[in-house]
């Protein structure tokens, strides 16, 4: 069941940008994600990068629009530096290794229901690996090691939070918060200030 | 602001400056002791440092991992603390209800549980001090507890589309709403000592940082006013040690400063880190646990959140987040579990939603795009409830290290019956307030919020760690202010109660101390 329409037009918060809507410092940020391209891996093997990036595009699919968001990228740059998001459920190994078991586990499944290469099978395929995954019922030994619900939950929260923080996800969704410099007054339901968009 | 050479013995550092250190800090100063805070994080220029980029506020969260085990294992981070001159205060949504009377005397009423060590009346004129000199924004009358002293220092702030959804849906239940109270202020204030405020900008943005002050976090408040009185605030202060000179009192307090280690030599130590970091570093220093009750009673409340998709447009970034409140389900009727439970509407910002979303139900591919595209259409009610403490809820440290060399601390939570009775009740109720209210794609996502309790406050040093005053029974001039002291969860948000407590323990410890008793 869909509401009305929540489709949005393009290039919102990219016009937003330009303007005095938006402060200085929220600018650069958004403007230094925007213009980030693709990079190559510092913490992953470029063979486990080009996994992680087929999964990613697996679970955000990215197909109408030219321009490609990075996902893989942030997570890659994330644990280069070590970095953590302030906890981790006891269960797991450390996230650089969680990831890495992660890849190999799918790419294991992957071989077992399929007797090929992960990023070789259909869509659909890569989807049945994936939701076995989710559901805890892929095949292979490294789920042994690895609790499989608990990586896919990490895996996904992660991408998402990368996906959904870059301006051009932010287009599709109609959100433009960041446009905050003149405050919002019409903060009601059904009530929209003129830079606000409208949904197509 | 003064500067205290490290060599001198101050009356007192304060280690934290968040709810629990600030206003304690103030007051100290105001009494024209010579206090320094040491405060981990950055001190920071909102206007300037600030962006309205969900990403880049990160930095506002004490990020240092932390193990989460139990059953339902607690999310940290961006869930639960805050690092930063201010503290969690930078990133709180500034709900400011206050704790009701029978809230402190659970064991009297259900016969588990702990009571507080003494009565509302104690804090209730701390609660009308902080309610003014922040500027609490609020309704006049408001609806649940004992009557009050004085109206809020402001009138309400306006009420955003979550919030209009939510009166709609719980009118038609027959649940009593009313604006929270809530420390942003809905038009500009003025304070001695701290200068002019503005009113808030709506901007929906409190729990990744305000840039125009009009929060009451307390950088903009507590943190200004205890400079103007004398107090030396040093950021990027971690502490590691506290040291004890042969009579076992705290001689002096060692922290690193750019990768550099200092001590600044002291009378009294006020510890104010917050639940974790306050019990983890009297375990690491092996200190102030003759009961063996550090790290233990350790609660959180119940905070099941419901969404819903709806007709109209939302726009849940815009408003203040924390609008509002119904307090009917404090004690309601019938009930099979232990205290009870506060309702608000919840505003958000895109990322948190959808990562949460993705957490609690787990789409992905075309389902989660539809699921995200309807954002601008979602709108949240949360509960915020009582938690007992058991003995499988805990804090240890681990064998893991951190990046400073510190054990990371290992955080067990299971939630008991009395908790998922709760979560089912308001579960129903919520899902209740929602239908009424025309939602549709509703979904729970089932969290607790608020870690509270490693250093319970008692009369019984066998049970507490510190006395009802905040003292250590164990090293008499050490002093815990936050929210770790808490002996039962409250069924309310815990920030206002904490300064409350924060500045009843200065005033106790500066009344002895002129009576020479400390
Ligand atoms: C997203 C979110 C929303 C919230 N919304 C609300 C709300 O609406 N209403 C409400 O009442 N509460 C809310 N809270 C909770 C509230 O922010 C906290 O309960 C409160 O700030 C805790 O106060 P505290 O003094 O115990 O700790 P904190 O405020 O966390 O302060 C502890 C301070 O100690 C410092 N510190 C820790 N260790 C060290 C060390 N070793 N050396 C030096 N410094 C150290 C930290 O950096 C920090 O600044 C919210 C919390 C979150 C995460
Ligand atoms: S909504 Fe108001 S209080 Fe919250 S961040 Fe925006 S201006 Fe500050």
């Amino acid at each position: 069941m869909t509401l009305k329409s929540t489709t949005y037009p393009e290039g919102t918060v990219r016009a937003l940008l330009s303007t005095n809507l938006v402060t200085e410092a929220t600018r650069q940020v958004l403007t230094q994600r925007l213009t980030t391209p693709r990079q190559q891996p510092k913490f992953f093997s470029n063979d486990e990068f080009a996994l992680l990036e087929t999964i990613c595009d697996r679970l955000i699919p990215q197909t109408d629009r030219p321009e490609h968001v990075p996902i893989a990228n942030g997570i890659d740059h994330r644990l280069a530096e070590n970095k953590s998001n302030g906890w981790r459920y006891d269960i797991m190994p450390a996230d650089g290794d969680a990831f890495k078991l992660g890849l190999q586990g799918i790419e294991e499944s992957a071989l077992a229901l399929f007797q090929r290469p992960f990023q070789q099978l259909s869509g659909a395929q890569q989807d049945e690996v994936l939701r076995a995954v989710q559901g805890k019922n892929a095949p292979g030994k490294t789920w042994d090691q690895l609790p499989a619900d608990r990586f896919f939950e990490e895996l996904l929260a992660e991408a998402v939070e990368n996906y959904y923080s870059h301006p051009l996800a932010q287009e599709e969704i109609g959100y433009v918060g960041m446009a905050d410099v003149p405050t919002w007054q019409r903060i009601g339901l059904d009530q929209l200030e003129d830079r606000e968009p409208r949904p197509l | 602001m003064q500067h205290y050479p490290t060599n001198e013995t101050v009356d007192a550092v304060v280690i934290g400056t968040g709810a629990g250190g600030a206003p304690l800090l103030a007051r100290l100063a105001r009494a024209g002791l010579k206090v320094v805070a040491l405060e981990a994080g950055r001190h920071w220029n909102p206007a300037r440092d600030f962006s309205t980029d969900e990403r880049a506020q990160d930095k506002l969260f004490w990020n240092d991992e932390r193990l989460s085990a139990g059953n339902d294992p607690l999310a940290f981070g961006a869930n639960n603390s805050g690092v930063g001159v201010g503290g969690s205060t930078l990133h709180y949504t500034a709900y400011t209800p206050r704790a009701q009377p029978d809230d402190l005397r659970i064991r009297s009423e259900f016969g588990v549980g702990e009571d507080w060590p003494f009565g509302f009346d104690q804090i209730e004129p701390y609660y009308d001090e902080i309610e003014q000199f922040l500027g609490i924004s609020g309704p006049s009358p408001y609806p649940w507890g004992p009557a009050r002293q004085r109206a809020y220092a402001l009138g309400p702030l306006p009420i955003n589309g979550a919030g209009q959804l939510m009166e709609r849906g719980c009118k038609k239940m027959g649940i009593r709403t009313s604006p929270a109270a809530n420390a942003a202020l809905s038009a500009g204030y003025y304070q001695e000592g701290v200068g002019h405020r503005p009113a808030c900008a709506n901007r929906g943005f409190c729990q990744a940082g305000c840039t125009t002050g009009a929060k009451a976090s307390m950088d903009v408040t507590f943190i200004p006013l205890a400079i103007h009185h004398g107090a030396e605030i040093r950021p990027e202060s971690f502490v590691t040690q506290l040291v004890r000179n042969s009579s076992g009192t705290i001689a002096e307090v060692v922290y690193v400063r750019n990768g550099q280690e200092e001590r600044q030599r002291c009378r009294y130590v006020f510890l104010c880190a917050g639940t974790i970091e306050t019990a983890r570093l009297l375990l690491i220093n092996g200190l102030a646990n003759s009961s063996g009750q550090v790290g233990r009673n350790l609660m959180a409340h119940t905070a099941l959140q419901i969404w819903g998709e709806f007709e109209e447009d939302v726009r849940p970034y815009k408003g203040i987040p924390g609008a509002l409140i119904s307090e009917d389900t404090h004690r309601p009727a019938g009930a099979d579990f232990v205290g009870g439970y506060l309702l608000q509407s919840i505003g958000v910002m895109p990322v948190t939603y959808l990562s949460q979303m993705a957490r609690g139900r787990g789409l992905w591919g075309q389902n989660l795009k539809r699921a995200a595209s309807a954002y601008n259409h979602v709108a949240g009610i949360n509960i915020l409830g009582d938690c007992l403490p058991y003995e499988h809820n805990f804090l240890e440290l681990s064998d893991e290290k951190d990046v400073r060399g510190l054990p990371k601390p290992r955080v067990y939570f299971s939630n008991g019956e009395s908790e998922a009775r709760m979560t089912a009740h308001a579960d129903q109720i919520m899902r209740g307030i929602w239908a009424a209210a025309g939602a549709r794609n509703v979904w729970a996502f089932p969290r607790n919020a608020h870690v509270i309790g490693t250093c319970r406050m008692g009369n019984n040093p066998e049970m507490a760690v510190v006395n009802a005053e905040g003292q250590s029974f164990d090293i008499p001039n050490l002093f815990i202010s936050d929210n770790s002291t808490f002996p039962s969860a409250l069924s309310v948000n815990p920030a206002l109660t904490i300064m409350a407590l924060s500045l009843r323990t200065a005033d106790r410890f500066l009344d002895r101390k002129k009576r020479l008793e400390v």
